[in-house]
């Protein structure tokens, strides 16, 4: 790997700002270009995919960008991955801040938010487990043993399907798999009341704001165990 | 005074003995009566029954004939689940690519779906309680149709990548949704407009208006030629396109916990009535009737003087499962406010 010139610098800064401008082929263009220009793929991702999706989640967060325009940056940022993933060195994708199994509890398929929140989770560095839509209590509670998951990320858009939220928290009980996993929950009618109510770990009224919860969750002592 | 009268007297501007109040009852109207929700979904007679005993039992100001907001969706070919005892929730969109749009038709509330039964319904409500009550039934509006047709992520993106293929899908739910409307008026009832997914905290302002104002002012063109006056719902976040609402032709928003009812009136409160916004689950669902009384006294304070009036209502249809105390609490609020709407921070 070469040492970054000035021009270098200002194609990584414009590989983020063509996720920020939802400009999938720009930035695969450029993702091939850093290639070629023998930049540690690792920093592309960082300071150009990573960093220009952080920007449009803070557009999101202003009011400036809404659901479609950061689908859309997710879309680039993706492509992009597609584009410089291939090219890290073994063993470099050691960015995980943790892994989390995220999915639409059973009853619901609204997966918008949930999508939303996995794409600035795996932005921030997380892996992330989904488990899809209309998923029963259980096959959380398995697919995060299976995959070690330190977070079960809980979302729902329907009152009706409150109930299942608690059900996965009482599995997890029931398995003594708590505190080791983690449950945040988020969605339309959930609050923090309703998560203090249930047991839940952490409560996230936005994508951003799930972010910020998970990397608390990993921060706090997972060992300690509370009798 | 009838709920009917207290619709009038507030239109004339003239005394009435208290604001009209309209907890969004759904499903919970099955709990009235006693019946699973996927047993009123699909049954004319059941529907009314529960929607008229739910009317006698809180004895609030509006009937609206609502299970869930996939009616029309599903009469135009998206599956639709429905749980023995639960709100029903869309399993898959109509079509699975953009491609496929040409093969999406209108339905024909005579004969798709659930909608001859929700007609049904609707005309023997306004049968046994429309000379008392206004009588409505929700019309889910074009975009948020769009959305259950197509996928709402798809509709999202298509928005930004293929703006002509949403203005195909609310084209065809448009269509569906005059002709539900018609069928509403021809029974009797007023068409009430819920479009969730124009909401900002959905899509920016500058969507609502390619692909929102454009389809809701003609549904609510429509409607007023057949007489009839219109609320519109949008749930969430709604501050940044009210005056684009009030575009739309609508004489009543509907505003949700999300918003504030005291910047709608300063906005927009000259030109519409004003309907809100009790939050349905942390205050109606969760709370007691103590936290429901000082939820409606805070609308009340809020927007009780708005120009064009207030109804005090939740800010979402409400949950399932809400508790009857909580409902009769809420209506009970408003009674003890009376007339003029006022009240002092001393009373609370």
């Amino acid at each position: 790997m070469k040492d970054m010139s000035q021009e270098d610098v200002s194609l990584l800064s414009r590989l983020s700002d063509a996720v920020v401008a939802m400009d999938g082929a720009e930035t695969v263009r450029l993702s091939e270009d850093l290639l070629l220009q023998g930049i540690d793929p690792g920093r592309c991702i960082e300071a150009g995919l990573v960093d220009g999706m952080r920007r449009a989640g803070d557009l999101f967060e202003r009011e400036e960008y809404f659901i479609p325009e950061l689908l859309i940056c997710s879309d680039a940022m993706y492509a992009g991955l597609h584009v410089l993933q291939p090219h890290l060195p073994r063993g470099a994708v050691e960015r995980k801040k943790g892994i989390v199994v995220i999915g639409v509890v059973e009853g619901d398929t609204h997966d918008i938010g949930k999508n939303l929140v996995k794409i600035m989770l795996e932005t921030a560095g997380f892996e992330v487990v989904d488990v899809g839509r209309d998923v029963a209590p259980a096959v959380f509670v398995e697919r995060a043993e299976s995959v070690g998951a330190h977070i079960i990320g809980l979302s729902t858009l329907m009152t009706t399907t409150m109930g299942a939220m608690s059900e996965v928290i009482r599995l997890l009980d029931e398995r003594r798999a708590r505190p080791r996993i983690k449950v945040m929950v988020g969605g339309g009618p959930v609050s923090q009341q309703f998560a203090t109510r249930i047991g839940a770990d952490g409560y996230a009224a936005n994508a951003s704001g799930a972010v910020a919860v998970a990397t608390r969750l990993r921060q706090s002592p997972s060992e300690l165990r509370v009798p | 005074m009838k709920p009917l009268d207290r619709f009038v007297a507030l239109s004339l501007g003239r005394p009435l003995d208290r604001l009209p109040c309209v907890p969004i009852v759904g499903n919970t109207a099955a709990r009235v009566l006693g019946v699973r929700t996927a047993e009123i979904r699909n049954s004319g007679g059941l529907l009314a029954r529960a929607h008229v005993a739910a009317y006698r039992r809180f004895g609030y100001d509006v009937v609206r004939v609502f299970t869930d907001l996939y009616v029309q969706a599903e009469a135009m070919g998206a599956k639709v689940r429905v749980p023995e005892d639960e709100t029903a929730y869309l399993h898959q969109p109509a079509i699975t690519s953009a491609d496929e749009v040409d093969r999406l038709v209108a339905a024909d509330p005579g004969k798709d779906g659930c909608l001859p039964a929700h007609r049904e319904a609707i005309v023997r409500v306004v049968d046994e309680v429309g000379d008392e009550v206004p009588v409505t039934a929700a019309v889910t509006g074009p975009f948020t149709t769009a959305s259950f047709l197509v996928g709402a992520e798809a509709l999202a993106r298509l928005t930004l990548r293929a703006p002509a293929v949403v203005r195909r899908l609310c084209e065809v739910s448009l269509e569906t949704a005059l002709r539900w409307a018609d069928a509403i008026v021809d029974a009797g009832a007023s068409p009430s407009l819920t479009d969730p997914m124009l909401s900002s905290t959905v899509v920016s302002p500058r969507q609502f208006f390619d692909f929102g104002l454009p389809h809701l002012k003609r549904l609510v063109s429509h409607i007023h030629g057949r007489g009839k006056s219109v609320t519109l719902h949008i749930c969430g976040k709604t501050k940044p396109v009210w005056s684009l609402m009030v575009g739309t032709g609508a004489d009543c928003l509907s505003i949700d916990n999300e918003a504030s009812l005291a910047e709608a009136k300063v906005a927009v409160g000259d030109r519409v009535r004003l309907m809100g916004n009790v939050p349905p689950v942390a205050v109606l669902f969760e709370g007691d009737a103590a936290s429901v009384r000082n939820a409606v006294r805070a609308c009340v304070r809020e927007a009780g003087d708005n120009p064009r009036g207030l109804v005090v209502a939740s800010g979402c249809s409400l949950p399932t499962e809400t508790p009857f105390a909580n409902i009769e609490a809420m209506v009970r609020a408003v009674d003890e406010i009376g007339w003029p709407p006022r009240v002092t921070e001393a009373s609370v």
